[in-house]
């Protein structure tokens, strides 16, 4: 028992050497959060175009802008659009790593969010919308009043899992060299030689974000279905 | 109030609607019925373009409405209110927020305005006590009935009726046919596509026959009933009629 708390000591406390996690962890969830924020915004918009089109036939050129951006994005993995936009878009220009990580995880989020959210609205219902037309709610305000509470609430679990992926998604942000929670793991083991550790550290810290994230879900889902009780 | 001019309506190759002339005066209570597929829902829906014309003249209130631009359609709506066969409140709102919705979306009455508008229908459709519940508490009945009352919110210059009592238990059928009949009698301008010969009889000021994409005959309803014209008609009615 004291051999353990010898190599926990050695690995983690000599050196300050925990600091990676917490740094890295810090990254990490400030990647996922706020490309999580780029996700649902550009995805919801993805999805109104793309839904509006399927429903009405309107928005024939956003429609198709969008589709070849779910098909680039969709069709190719988000390590090689995070070194693309890196190294190739911004590449001769010194750019926060950090940004970069947010950007690429939250565009191609989008492209995941926007079939999720697009499956939301078009599980509602026509009635719905013919309900609104009828009473002269415009077909925006009837999206934004009527449709997509109820297409979230449905997507919500989907959703949710969307955001698991993501989160753990972005353990490959060292890639481009940026220090989040598995690139502190592994810089502690090359200065340890000890595997073993830091990398279960790294992965009961993934485990528990993903478990609160799951209760939090929970609890929401929870929160909207009062309207289901009969 | 509504004038109908030739109008057509087809889907593909199926021509649903085939040129209909009708006029709606104010203050009617038409009923329309007919066998399934004659078009009559179609033809209601025609009426607040729910479903666009393939060619033909909609006026309301005097204007061409097939002619209009999305944001006039909006604004007709607003005037004709429209009850559907599967109720279609918002199941994600409350009660009240269903009847409130689309007064205070369309900045037509404050919050308080529409609240006080609500508890007033409410009180009249006889659910005071549900305004705070969701739909999915309120049995089928109870759902129409809170269906006629957000369109009533808006105020409407009339009402559209498709089959309202289709989809309900037997039992609950009443309920709606009530309220349906109070709202005749308050002088209110109705269209109602149905199969409830009773409220028919009882309420209409003309009966129309559809058949096959046309109005193959129409009358009050002691003439409709009691004396049928044509032999499709008379068929329809002794299937009916039990």
């Amino acid at each position: 028992m004291s051999d353990f708390m010898q190599r926990l000591h050695d690995t983690f406390i000599d050196g300050a050497r925990w600091q990676y996690l917490t740094d890295g962890l810090k990254t990490t969830l400030i990647v996922t959060v706020f490309a999580a924020l780029i996700g649902i915004f550009l995805g919801f918009l993805i999805a109104i175009v793309r839904s509006t089109h399927d429903k009405t036939g309107n928005l024939k050129i956003l429609n198709a802008v969008t589709k070849l951006y779910l098909t680039v994005i969709r069709g190719t993995p988000v390590v090689v659009q995070l070194l693309i936009i890196y190294f190739v878009i911004f590449g001769s220009v010194k750019i926060d790593k950090t940004f970069v990580a947010i950007l690429s995880f939250g565009l191609n989020s989008a492209a995941y969010v926007a079939e999720i959210i697009r499956s939301g609205i078009m599980s509602i219902d026509i009635g719905q919308f013919e309900a609104g037309g009828s009473l002269g709610l415009s077909y925006s305000k009837t999206m934004v009043n009527i449709i997509v509470p109820q297409a979230f609430k449905n997507v919500l679990p989907a959703l949710a899992n969307e955001f698991i992926v993501l989160l753990k998604e972005t353990s490959i942000c060292g890639y481009i060299a940026l220090a989040d929670l598995t690139k502190g793991g592994d810089i502690i083991r090359a200065a340890t030689y000890e595997a073993f550790l830091p990398l279960i550290a790294v992965a009961i810290i993934y485990l528990i974000m993903v478990m609160i994230l799951t209760w939090l879900v929970g609890k929401l889902e929870r929160r909207l279905a009062k309207n289901d009780k009969r | 109030m509504i004038s109908v001019r030739n109008l057509n309506k087809a889907f593909g190759d199926l021509h649903i609607l085939k040129d209909i002339n009708e006029e709606i005066k104010k203050g009617e209570k038409v009923v329309i019925v007919g066998p399934s597929g004659s078009g009559k829902s179609t033809f209601l829906r025609c009426l607040n373009l729910l479903e666009r014309p393939t060619s033909g003249e909609i006026f309301f209130e005097g204007t061409d409405i097939t002619k209009s631009r999305t944001k006039e359609i909006n604004l007709l709506r607003e005037k004709m209110g429209m009850v559907f066969q599967h109720f279609n409140l918002f199941p994600h709102l409350t009660i009240r927020r269903n009847i409130t919705l689309a007064p205070t979306k369309l900045k037509l009455m404050t919050k308080e305005e529409a609240d006080k508008k609500a508890a007033e229908l409410l009180e009249k459709v006889g659910l005071a006590d549900k305004a705070e519940q969701y739909p999915a508490q309120l049995s089928g009945g109870q759902k129409q009935r809170i269906a006629i009352a957000r369109a009533l919110a808006m105020n409407p210059d009339v009402m559209l009726f498709d089959e309202p009592t289709s989809a309900l238990d037997p039992e609950m059928v009443g309920e709606v046919l009530n309220l349906m009949k109070e709202l005749a009698d308050d002088g209110m301008t109705m269209v109602v596509v149905t199969h409830e010969m009773g409220f028919a009889k009882e309420v209409a000021s003309r009966v129309l026959f559809m058949d096959e994409g046309i109005i193959a005959e129409q009358a009050s309803p002691e003439e409709f009933f009691s004396n049928p014209k044509s032999p499709r008609l008379k068929e329809f009615l002794s299937k009916v009629l039990i």
